[in-house]
């Protein structure tokens, strides 16, 4: 069963045209990856789904339901967009994976917990100073902050970007592993198509603002992708 | 004690005599090449027109019966230019004069009334004027800095707001830290003058009071009040126009506005 559906969507910057008819299909419990080069399209299709930005044509469903008929703030918190750069708000590693849950109500310490240990931080992070961690440890917050709204959806900016290279396969299981677990549907917008190759069960190819291609990564002819 | 001592027109031989001021800033301004000679007398002479204007029409306004008439049109076009001048800093943002505008209006106004229910301001007209004329001035310079501030904290941290929108947080929530960072700053140099407050520099309320002959005590008395006043009509500015700028901010489905890029 489809969870998101995206027809002819299309989307203009500053007289650019960056998506001109964008088509997906996106059964749930499904990690896509999202590949093309540097300014295909690939970001502004994110900040789309999630409502940043809105488009100019075309419509996107999320079950069924057209997302302008669904209140921002409920299709954020059910749809949640992890950026490419990871913005940490003042305050510990526990302030900011509670941030987007405490807006809801009461979090639980023992839930903030289990999402920075699925996002593979130990306990010991939870009173860290965030605005001090690394890059990559940024990158874990920012996935166990997403985590913590218990999302449908994660839509994922170049998650693995700024991360250490000898642990990007690490941080790669992790979100396979708790989007597995979780049921989670995963848009992962990547420009590494072998590691799309990795971790996704479909591709979509987008190149100028159109997706080329959409299958199966068994499927996906990855020479000359773009 | 008695205030200066010298009719308008002695004042005016004074004032002649005072304008080798002016001379000096241009001989100084044409040797040293500093260029500000022109503007310095053009700056001058515009606002002596404008004291002057302002000076006549309060004579007038002192000796009429039904001054409480005739007082609205001085409040409004001050409320007015002080919006204009104020929106002007909004460099970018559409209608901020909408914003400005109802932020001096309701700071200054709230504070006025609370004034006036305490007794501290007569309801006489030449208490009214100068009074009004502060608080509608300081909630003006207060205004600006905080919409100034608050425009360039959002400019530059658009990836944190967008990351707060981003996890379900809506506009307010996503603006409030920096709407307590700009109405914090629109306020520093108001509390760093209470601070120094007759030690570097004796204010303009209690000079001009000191001048018109009463007594230090009553004029620091009353220099307090004004502070009180400038402080709590600056914060209701501040905070009325961090709320209103929401809307231009963001638009109605809680996204960044696009004028903001």
């Amino acid at each position: 069963m489809d969870i998101l559906k995206i027809n002819g969507l299309e989307k203009k910057l500053e007289d650019n045209e960056i998506l001109k008819g964008v088509n997906l299909k996106i059964d749930k419990g499904e990690i896509v990856g999202i590949v093309g080069p540097s300014g295909s399209g690939k970001s502004t299709l994110l900040r789309c789904i999630n409502r940043l930005i809105e488009a100019d044509e075309g419509i996107i469903l999320f079950n069924k339901k057209n997302i302008k008929e669904i209140p921002p703030i409920e299709l954020r918190r059910n749809i949640v967009l992890v950026h490419q750069e990871s913005v940490m708000f003042p305050g510990s590693v526990y302030d900011n994976v509670s941030y987007g849950a405490s807006l809801v109500g009461k979090v639980k310490k023992s839930h903030i917990l289990k999402c920075i240990q699925d996002a593979g931080l130990p306990e010991e992070f939870l009173d860290k100073d965030a605005s001090k961690l690394s890059g990559g440890e940024k990158k874990r917050v920012a996935l166990a902050r997403a985590l913590a709204l218990e999302p449908s959806v994660l839509l994922l900016d170049e998650p693995t970007s700024g991360v250490d290279p000898k642990k990007i396969k690490t941080v790669e299981q992790n979100i396979t592993d708790f989007s597995k677990n979780r049921k989670l549907t995963v848009l992962w917008v990547t420009h590494n198509i072998d590691q799309a190759m990795r971790v996704s069960g479909c591709i979509a190819n987008l190149k100028d603002g159109i997706v080329r291609e959409f299958c199966k990564t068994k499927d996906f002819k990855w020479e000359g992708a773009y | 004690m008695s205030g200066i001592p010298y009719t308008w027109d002695e004042g005016l031989i004074i004032l002649a005599s005072v304008f080798v001021l002016l001379f000096v800033v241009i001989i100084l301004s044409f040797i040293k090449k500093i260029r500000i000679g022109k503007e310095f007398t053009y700056a001058i002479l515009k606002g002596g027109v404008q004291l002057t204007i302002i000076a006549l029409f309060l004579t007038y306004l002192f000796k009429f019966e039904l001054w409480y008439l005739l007082i609205w049109l001085l409040l409004v076009t001050m409320i007015i230019v002080g919006g204009y001048t104020s929106a002007k800093r909004a460099t970018g943002m559409p209608h901020a004069y909408y914003i400005t505008t109802p932020a001096i209006l309701i700071g200054s106004t709230i504070i006025l009334v609370i004034l006036a229910l305490s007794n501290a301001m007569p309801m006489e007209p030449q208490f009214i004027v100068p009074l009004a004329g502060m608080a509608f001035g300081n909630s003006m310079a207060i205004c600006s800095v905080s919409l100034d501030r608050l425009m360039r904290e959002v400019k530059l941290n658009k990836l944190a707001i967008e990351t707060a929108l981003s996890l379900g947080a809506n506009s307010s929530q996503a603006l409030e830290e920096y709407g307590r960072i700009s109405v914090r700053t629109s306020l520093i140099p108001t509390i760093d003058r209470l601070k120094t407050l007759g030690i570097i520099f004796i204010p303009g309320a209690m000079s001009g009071l000191l001048i018109a002959g009463t007594d230090p005590i009553v004029a620091a008395e009353y220099q307090i009040i004004v502070y009180l006043m400038i402080v709590g009509g600056g914060v209701i500015t501040s905070l009325i126009v961090t709320f209103l700028s929401k809307k231009r901010f963001f638009t109605e489905a809680e996204q960044l506005a696009e004028w903001i890029n």
